[in-house]
C-alpha cells in the first residue's frame, strides 16, 4: 500500500474536502455522462474513478504525485456532465479544482499549461498574446497554416492551435447575407417561432443596470460578441455600465488547479465590480460565468471574502439569461438554420439550457436544430485539444460529425471556447464555416430591424 | 423397436419417488416419468424400464390468492387448479392443447405455454418454484413461492421444458393472475392461410399487443382459415384496443359469437394427430414457414404468430419430406421438432437438434442431474 | 497484497487488446477495487478491456491457460459485490463493447453488445415505438451484460417480468475461450434445455455474454401515476393488498417509509412529501389510454378505503417525475445523511409484508440502527437500508448482526435472501438459509458444466470456500 510522499502539502486542498467526497456512494450513475469514460471504457477515466482516486489520496493510499493521479485528473475535461446525474449531489467541479491543485503541488503541470495560465493571469502578456493572435488571424496566416501543416503530423497541436485561432474570425458576410424572410431556409424539424411579438420597445435602464465581464479570450478575439452583448442588452431595456480595470475572472486558473491565482484574480475583479452600482454582471462565456457564480465556494475558507464573493456571485448571469428574462424582444428575420450545441459550463455547471434557445427564437426565420448528444462536451475544455490531442480530437470529431449531420447553415453555441473548438473542428474537416454565438444572430436581427439606428426606436 | 414398460409405478410421496429412483439406479432399470398418463416420446433401447406415474402426487398444497401464487403437487390437473383459481377470480394464463386434462407437473416438464404467452409471458416465467427428484434420487427444492425467487443459479429454467430428462417433478409453485373482466375474441377469415399472413404481421407490429394471435387452417368443419386475436381487459380498453388494431390493419374484425368454444377448438386443433410437429421461426418468416410446412400435406396447421411457432398435425410422416421441411426452416433460422410420435413407432424423419456446443452443455447438465442415466429420454440422447 | 501478473501474460494480453486496454499499474487498479457495493475492496491483478467477442475469447483462452481467475465486470453498479475483484483474478470489463448491433422492429428484437447501457437501448428503439422492459433503478448506467448476469428487475417488472423473460439468445465465451451461441428468438428451446434461461442470472460464474438478443415491447399508449400518502405503514400495506386483490394489474407499486421520507425531505432532493406521513405509496398504470383513468380511479378508491390521507395523481410527464422523485432519489438522499449505507435486498410473500416490516423496525430498535425501507411492494421485494458509519467498528458489527437477522426473518416468512441484487459476495453466507447441502452441491455441479476449473468469478454466489479450492 502506498503512502503519501514528501510533499506533505497534500494535507491541503483535498484533505480538507473529506466532507465533499463522502456523499459519493459509488453508484456509478455518472459513468455514461462522462465523455472520457464513454470513449476509453476505463473507470479511472470516469467521475466515480476520479473521485475514488481523490479519496485514496485523502486516505493516504495513493501518492498525489503518482502517474495515476496525475494522468486521470488531468485527463478530465471538467465538463461537469456528471453533476446533474449524481443522485447524491457530489460537487464534482469543486473537487476537481482542488484535486488539480493537489496534483500540481505534488508534480508541476506541463509547460504549455503553465505558460498559458501565466499569460491569462497578466494583463500585459495577455494584450501582447491576443494582439499577435489577431494579427495572424487577419493576415490569413492561421487559415493558411491549417492548410499547409499536414494532418496527424507531429505538428498536429500547432495546426489545431491555428485552426482555433482562425475559427475565432467573425462570420461576417455569411450572416449578413442571410435572406430576410420569416420562413426558415429549411423548415424541416424547425422549432416553432412564437408569432406574437408581445415584447415591444422598453425604456433603456428599466430592467436594471448591468456590468459585463469583458473577459480575456472574448476581449482578445471576440470583441464583436462583447459589442453584441452591450447592444442586445440595451435593446432589451438594460442599462449597460462600463467597468474599467477589470481583469481575468480566474476560471482557467481554477479549472487548472491554480487556486491561489484564481483567488487573486477573482478577488481583484470583485473589488472592481463592487465599485459600481449594478443589479447584474453579464457574462457571455460559459466557463467564466460558471466560475463567477461559484466564487463563494472559491473563498469558502475566508469568512469575510466569502460573503463578498457570494454577494457578487448572486448578481452573475449569462447574457442569455438576462435576455430571456426580458422576453427577449423580437427582431427582423434572419433566415437561416443553426445546429445548436449546449456548452457544458452553461448546461451542467449553471443549469442554463432554455435561455439561449429563447434568444434564438426571438429571431424570426431561424430554424434551430438541436444536435445529437448536444449535452456532451465538444472537447474544447480550454486547451484540452492541444494537451490531449488524440482523445480531444476524437471527442471533437464526434461533435463536428453531429453538427454536420444537421446540414445547417451555421453551428451555434453560446460560448467562445466551444465556438473555437467547434470552428476548428469544422475547419479541419474542410468546412470554411465558423461557429456563431446566439447573441450574434440576435444582434444581426436587431440591426436589420433598425433598433440600433441613430434615432433608435428602442426608447 | 420401441420397448414396452415392465410396469407402471404410482408413488404417493417425494420420498417414494426418491426410493424408486435410487432402486432403479442400483438395478440398472430405466424410468420414464408420466405425468397425466400421456407420453409423446417413443422409448428405444434394450434395458428394462418402468413408467413412473405422478397421478397419486395430487392436490393443491398452498394457495394464497392475495399473493397470486399457488403450489400444487405434480399430478394435480390443470382443471382442478383452474377451478380453485376461478373461485377467487384468478386464473393461470396458459393455453397449450388440452390444458385442462394435463397435470401441472407434466405441463411444467413439457414447458408449453400456448399462444397466451404473448400477453402473459412463457410458462417458464410463471413457474416460481418446483420440488423435483433427480435421476439418482436426490430431492431438490428449486426457486420458492415469491415472484423474485432465485438465490443462486436459476435451475428452474432448464427444468421447465426438460421433459423428464433431468428429474421427476413432484410439485410446482405457479404465479397466477387476476381474471380479465373481458375476454374478447376477434376473427378474420380468408380463403387461404397465406392470405392472412399480412394481417398477422401487422398485428405483430401494432402499437397494441393482444394477449394472443393465432393463425388456424380451420376452426371447425367447413370453416375457412382464420386469424384469431384475443384481447383482455375491461370493456373500455378492449374496445379501444380493437379500434386501434383495426385502424392499424385497415380491416374490421368479426367478433366471435361463442368465444370459449372457438378458443378451445383452436387451442386443441390437431394436437392429437398421429404425428405432431412443432416448427419455430422468426415472425418475419411466417410465409416461408407456411410454404415449407404445406409441402408436408398436413391435416392441421395452427400458428402462434407472435412467436412464429407452428403446430402441424400429420396423419403420417414421410421422413424425406420432414427432412426437407426441417432444412428449409433451419435456413430461415428456425427449428422443427416432433411433439408427438406416431403410435406405431414409425420413423418421422430428422428434426432439429441443438448445436454441438449446446448439446455438450445439455449432456453435462443431464449427467449432473441423472448421473446413472436412469431417466429414459436423457439416456437416448447420449 | 495482489501478485502482479507475469510479464509474458501482460505481453500476451497487450497483443490481444492493445496496451491502452490492459491496466496493471496498482494505482490505476484502485478504481476497480469495488463495484456498487463499496463495503468490500479487493484490487485485481489487472484489468483488461476487450472490444470484441473474439478479443474476449482470446483473453479468456490466455487466462485459462495460465490458470488465472476471471472476474467479469459491466458498469460495476451491482449491489452484492458480484463484480468485486478476487486477489488472484483479472477483471475483464465490457465497457468498450457498447454497440447496438441491430434493431429488428419487424420481429421486435434487438441484438447488442454487453456494454450497451440499458436506457440507451430504449432510447434507440423509441423511434420504432418499442422499448426494452426491464428497468433496474440504475438503468441510466447499468449495462445489459450486467443485467444478464444478475437477471435484473426494476420497479416495472411487477407487470413486465425480469430480464430472463426478455433475453432470447446469447453468444457467450466459456472457459477455455470457447465461443458458444445459445438459443435465439427463432429457435425452440423445447428441443433441448433452456440454456439461455440458465445462463441469465448466473452472476458471471458461467462465462461472459458477448452478444445479447432481447425482445422488445410496444411502448404503452399512456401512463397514470398515483401517489398515496398514509399515516401508517400498515395502512399503505393494506392499500397494496386491496389494489393487487382487486384484479388490477399495475405496472409498478412502490412504497417508501417514514424514515426514507424524512431523509428525502431533509436532502437537496426534497420531493414535497409530508414529513409526518408514515408511508408514501406510488402506483403506476400503463397501457391503453381508455382504461387508465378507470384503473387509477379504482386504485385511488383502494387507497382512501385503506385510510390514505391524500392521493395525488400525475397527468403529465413532469408531474409523473415529481411523484416518483422521492422514490427515485431515496438512495442518493440517504447517501447525504449518513457516511455509509447498506442497501439490503430480500423478498417475502406480499401478504407477509406488514408483519415483516414491523419486525424489521423492531430489529432496528434493538440494535439502535436507523433502518429506512424502500420497496417494490407489488412483488414483496424489500430494500431495507441500514445507515451507519463504517469507521465505527462497534456500529459496523451491529449492522452485520441486524442484517443477518433480517435475512433470517425474510426466509422464515417464506421469502428469500435476494430479490434482484443477486448473491455475489455479500449474500454468499446466507445461501445455506435457502438451500441445503444437496442443493448447493447441485449448483456447484451445474456451474462446473460451464466452467470446470471454476475460473469465472470464483468465490461468488456459493458458500464454502473448501469446494472452491
Amino acid at each position: 500500500m502506498s503512502t503519501t510522499t514528501g510533499s506533505g502539502s497534500l494535507a491541503s486542498a483535498l484533505e480538507a474536502q473529506r466532507e465533499r467526497l463522502l456523499p459519493c456512494v459509488h453508484c456509478g450513475f455518472c459513468l455514461p455522462a462522462c465523455p472520457t469514460y464513454n470513449r476509453l471504457g476505463d473507470e479511472a477515466d470516469s467521475p466515480r474513478g476520479r473521485l475514488h482516486l481523490m479519496q485514496a489520496v485523502v486516505d493516504g493510499r495513493l501518492d498525489a504525485g503518482s502517474d495515476a493521479f496525475h494522468t486521470h485528473i488531468d485527463r478530465c475535461l471538467g465538463c461537469r456532465a456528471c453533476e446533474p446525474v449524481c443522485p447524491s449531489g457530489v460537487e464534482y467541479g469543486t473537487l476537481l479544482e482542488l484535486a488539480r491543485e493537489t496534483a500540481t503541488r505534488a508534480r508541476p503541470q506541463g509547460k504549455l499549461t503553465r505558460a498559458l495560465l501565466a499569460v491569462m493571469g497578466s494583463p500585459a502578456l495577455r494584450a501582447v498574446f491576443f494582439l499577435g493572435g489577431r494579427t495572424l488571424r487577419s493576415l490569413g496566416v492561421a487559415r493558411l497554416a491549417v492548410r499547409l501543416i499536414p494532418a496527424g503530423a507531429r505538428l498536429g497541436g500547432i495546426r489545431l492551435a491555428f485552426a482555433m485561432l482562425a475559427s475565432s474570425s467573425p462570420p461576417g458576410r455569411r450572416l449578413q447575407k442571410a435572406p430576410v424572410n420569416a420562413v426558415p431556409s429549411r423548415a424541416i424539424g424547425a422549432v416553432a417561432v412564437a408569432d406574437d411579438d408581445s415584447v415591444g420597445p422598453v425604456p433603456r435602464g428599466s430592467r436594471g443596470r448591468v456590468a459585463y465581464l469583458e473577459g480575456c479570450v472574448q476581449r482578445g478575439l471576440f470583441e464583436r460578441i462583447n459589442q453584441a452583448t452591450v447592444r442586445t442588452l440595451e435593446a432589451n431595456g438594460y442599462e449597460v455600465v462600463p467597468v474599467a480595470h477589470q481583469g481575468c475572472c480566474g476560471a482557467l486558473h481554477a479549472h487548472g488547479g491554480d487556486l491561489r491565482n484564481a483567488r487573486r484574480l477573482a478577488g481583484a475583479n470583485i473589488l472592481v465590480f463592487e465599485g459600481v452600482e449594478i443589479d447584474y454582471v453579464a457574462v457571455n462565456a460559459a466557463g467564466c460565468g460558471a466560475a463567477m457564480k461559484d466564487y463563494g465556494t472559491l473563498f469558502e475558507s475566508n469568512q469575510e471574502m466569502s460573503t463578498r464573493a457570494e454577494a457578487f456571485a448572486a448578481k452573475v448571469r449569462d447574457v442569455t439569461e438576462l435576455l430571456s428574462q426580458a422576453g427577449p424582444r423580437r427582431g427582423a428575420p434572419v433566415s437561416c438554420s443553426v445546429a445548436y450545441d449546449h456548452p457544458c459550463h452553461l448546461l451542467h455547471a449553471q443549469g442554463v439550457a432554455q435561455e439561449p434557445l429563447d434568444v434564438l427564437r426571438a429571431v424570426p426565420g431561424i430554424d434551430v436544430r438541436l444536435i445529437d448528444r448536444a449535452d456532451e462536451c465538444c472537447g474544447g475544455a480550454g486547451i484540452y485539444g492541444i494537451t490531449h490531442p488524440e482523445l480531444g480530437g476524437r471527442i471533437g470529431r464526434d461533435k463536428v460529425a453531429a453538427i454536420l449531420r444537421e446540414e445547417a447553415d451555421h453551428a451555434c453555441t453560446p460560448n467562445p471556447g466551444c465556438m473555437m473548438q467547434i470552428g476548428a473542428g469544422l475547419l479541419l474537416e474542410g468546412s470554411s464555416d465558423v461557429a456563431v454565438h446566439p447573441i450574434e444572430l440576435l444582434d444581426e436581427s436587431y440591426r436589420r430591424a433598425g433598433y440600433y439606428s441613430a434615432t433608435g426606436d428602442s426608447q | 423397436m420401441t420397448a414396452t414398460p415392465e410396469s407402471v409405478v404410482h408413488p404417493s410421496s417425494d420420498a417414494e419417488v426418491a426410493e424408486i429412483m435410487i432402486d432403479a439406479s442400483r438395478e440398472g432399470v430405466g424410468i420414464f416419468p408420466l405425468s397425466s398418463g400421456h407420453r409423446a416420446h417413443p422409448v428405444r433401447g434394450e434395458r428394462p424400464y418402468l413408467e413412473l406415474s405422478t397421478t397419486r402426487l395430487d392436490g393443491i398444497v398452498e394457495y394464497e390468492p392475495a399473493d397470486l401464487t399457488l403450489t400444487a403437487r405434480a399430478g394435480t390437473s390443470l382443471a382442478t387448479i383452474d377451478e380453485a383459481l376461478r373461485a377467487h377470480g384468478q386464473w393461470a394464463p396458459f393455453d397449450p392443447p388440452n390444458v385442462g386434462e394435463r397435470s401441472i407437473g407434466g405441463l411444467a416438464a413439457v414447458g408449453d405455454s400456448g399462444p397466451l404467452w404473448m400477453g402473459y409471458g412463457e410458462l417458464r416465467n410463471h413457474v416460481l418454484g418446483m420440488t423435483v427428484v433427480t435421476g439418482d434420487g436426490r430431492m431438490l427444492s428449486l426457486g420458492g413461492r415469491v415472484v423474485k425467487n432465485v438465490a443462486g443459479y436459476d435451475l428452474l429454467k432448464p427444468m421447465v421444458g426438460s421433459r423428464g430428462s433431468l428429474a421427476v417433478v413432484t410439485s410446482v409453485c405457479l404465479r397466477v393472475y387476476p381474471e380479465p373482466s373481458v375476454d374478447r375474441v376477434l376473427l378474420l377469415r380468408r380463403d387461404r392461410l397465406s392470405d392472412l399472413v399480412a394481417a398477422a404481421h401487422s398485428v405483430g407490429t401494432a402499437p397494441v399487443m393482444p394477449v394472443s394471435s393465432v393463425l388456424v387452417d380451420r376452426t371447425g368443419v367447413n370453416e375457412s382459415p382464420a386469424l384469431v386475436i384475443r384481447l383482455h381487459g375491461v370493456e373500455e380498453t378492449v374496445g379501444a384496443d380493437q379500434a386501434s388494431l383495426e385502424g392499424h390493419l385497415g380491416i374490421v374484425f368479426e367478433q366471435a359469437p361463442s368465444a370459449t368454444a372457438l378458443c378451445t377448438a383452436v387451442r386443441d386443433r390437431g394436437a392429437t394427430s398421429n404425428v405432431v410437429l412443432v416448427a419455430s421461426a422468426l415472425p418475419s418468416a411466417l410465409s416461408e414457414v407456411i410454404r415449407a410446412l404445406e409441402r408436408l400435406e398436413p391435416e392441421t396447421i395452427v400458428a402462434d404468430t407472435y412467436a412464429a411457432r407452428f403446430r402441424v398435425g400429420l396423419s403420417q410422416a414421410d421422413p424425406e419430406a420432414v427432412g426437407n421441411a426441417r432444412a428449409s426452416i433451419e435456413r430461415l433460422g428456425g427449428t422443427l421438432r416432433v411433439a408427438r410420435f406416431p403410435a406405431d413407432g414409425a420413423e418421422v424423419g430428422p428434426t432439429s437438434e441443438p448445436s454441438p456446443a449446446e448439446k455438450d452443455l445439455i449432456i453435462g447438465i443431464e449427467k449432473t442431474f441423472d448421473p446413472m442415466g436412469v431417466l429414459w429420454p436423457a439416456r437416448s440422447r447420449r | 497484497m495482489t501478485r502482479p501478473l507475469a510479464p509474458d501474460v501482460v505481453r500476451g494480453l497487450t497483443e490481444i487488446v492493445g496496451a491502452a486496454n490492459v491496466i496493471t499499474d496498482p494505482d490505476r487498479l484502485l478504481v476497480y477495487e469495488s463495484d456498487g457495493l463499496s463495503a468490500y475492496r479487493v484490487s485485481p491483478r489487472a484489468v483488461v478491456l476487450p472490444g470484441t467477442s473474439d478479443e474476449v475469447a482470446a483473453v479468456v483462452t490466455l487466462l485459462h491457460l495460465e490458470g488465472i481467475e476471471i472476474v467479469p465486470r459491466g458498469a460495476g453498479t451491482g449491489l452484492s459485490g458480484g463484480a468485486l475483484p478476487t486477489p488472484d483474478g483479472v477483471v475483464v470489463g465490457t465497457a468498450r463493447m457498447n454497440r447496438i448491433i441491430e434493431i429488428d422492429p419487424e420481429n421486435r428484437l434487438a441484438r447488442v453488445q454487453p456494454g450497451v447501457i440499458n436506457a440507451r437501448l430504449t432510447e434507440a428503439t423509441q423511434p420504432y415505438g418499442l422499448f426494452y422492459a426491464p428497468d433496474p433503478s440504475s438503468q441510466s448506467t447499468c449495462t445489459l451484460g450486467g443485467n444478464v448476469a444478475e437477471n435484473s428487475g426494476g420497479p416495472h417488472c411487477l407487470k413486465y417480468g425480469v430480464t430472463s423473460r426478455y433475453v432470447t439468445g446469447l453468444t457467450v465465451v466459456l472457459a477455455g475461450g470457447r465461443i458458444v451461441k445459445l438459443g435465439g428468438a427463432g429457435r425452440d428451446s423445447a428441443g433441448g434445455l433452456d440454456l439461455v434461461g440458465l445462463f441469465v442470472g448466473s452472476e458471471g460464474c458461467f462465462g461472459i455474454a458477448t452478444e445479447i438478443e432481447v425482445r422488445l415491447l410496444p411502448i404503452a399508449e399512456g401512463v397514470r401515476t398515483l401517489l398515496g400518502i398514509f399515516e401508517t405503514m400498515e395502512a399503505a400495506g393494506h392499500a397494496v393488498t386491496e389494489i393487487m386483490g382487486s384484479g388490477l394489474l399495475p405496472a409498478a407499486v412502490e412504497i417508501i417509509d417514514r424514515a426514507t421520507i424524512e431523509a428525502v425531505e431533509a436532502s437537496i432532493f426534497a420531493a414535497g412529501y409530508p414529513t409526518d406521513a408514515g408511508a408514501a405509496l406510488v402506483v403506476e398504470f400503463d397501457g391503453t389510454e381508455a382504461g387508465l383513468d378507470l384503473g387509477a380511479d379504482r386504485a385511488e378508491k383502494c387507497c382512501f378505503e385503506a385510510g390514505a390521507r391524500e392521493v395525488r395523481r400525475a397527468t403529465s410527464e413532469a408531474e409523473r417525475a415529481a411523484l416518483w422523485k422521492g422514490r427515485k432519489k431515496a438512495f442518493g438522499a440517504m447517501g447525504r445523511i449518513a457516511p455509509d449505507l447498506l442497501v439490503q435486498d430480500a423478498t417475502v410473500p406480499r401478504t407477509k409484508l406488514p408483519e415483516v416490516l414491523a419486525r424489521i423496525a423492531e430489529i432496528g430498535e434493538r440494535y439502535d440502527l436507523k433502518i429506512a425501507n424502500v420497496f417494490h411492494a407489488g412483488d414483496g421485494n424489500l430494500h431495507p437500508n441500514i445507515l451507519f458509519d463504517r469507521k465505527n467498528a462497534e456500529e459496523l458489527d451491529r449492522v452485520e448482526r441486524a442484517s443477518t437477522e433480517i435475512m433470517h426473518l425474510c426466509v422464515d416468512a417464506g421469502g428469500t435472501i435476494t430479490g434482484e441484487h443477486g448473491v455475489g459476495i455479500d449474500k454468499r453466507g446466507y445461501m445455506s438459509l435457502v438451500h441445503n447441502e444437496t442443493e448447493l452441491e447441485m449448483l456447484r455441479s451445474v456451474r462446473a458444466v460451464f466452467d470446470p476449473d471454476r475460473l469465472f468469478n470464483r468465490g461468488k454466489v456459493l458458500p464454502d470456500p473448501l469446494a472452491e479450492t
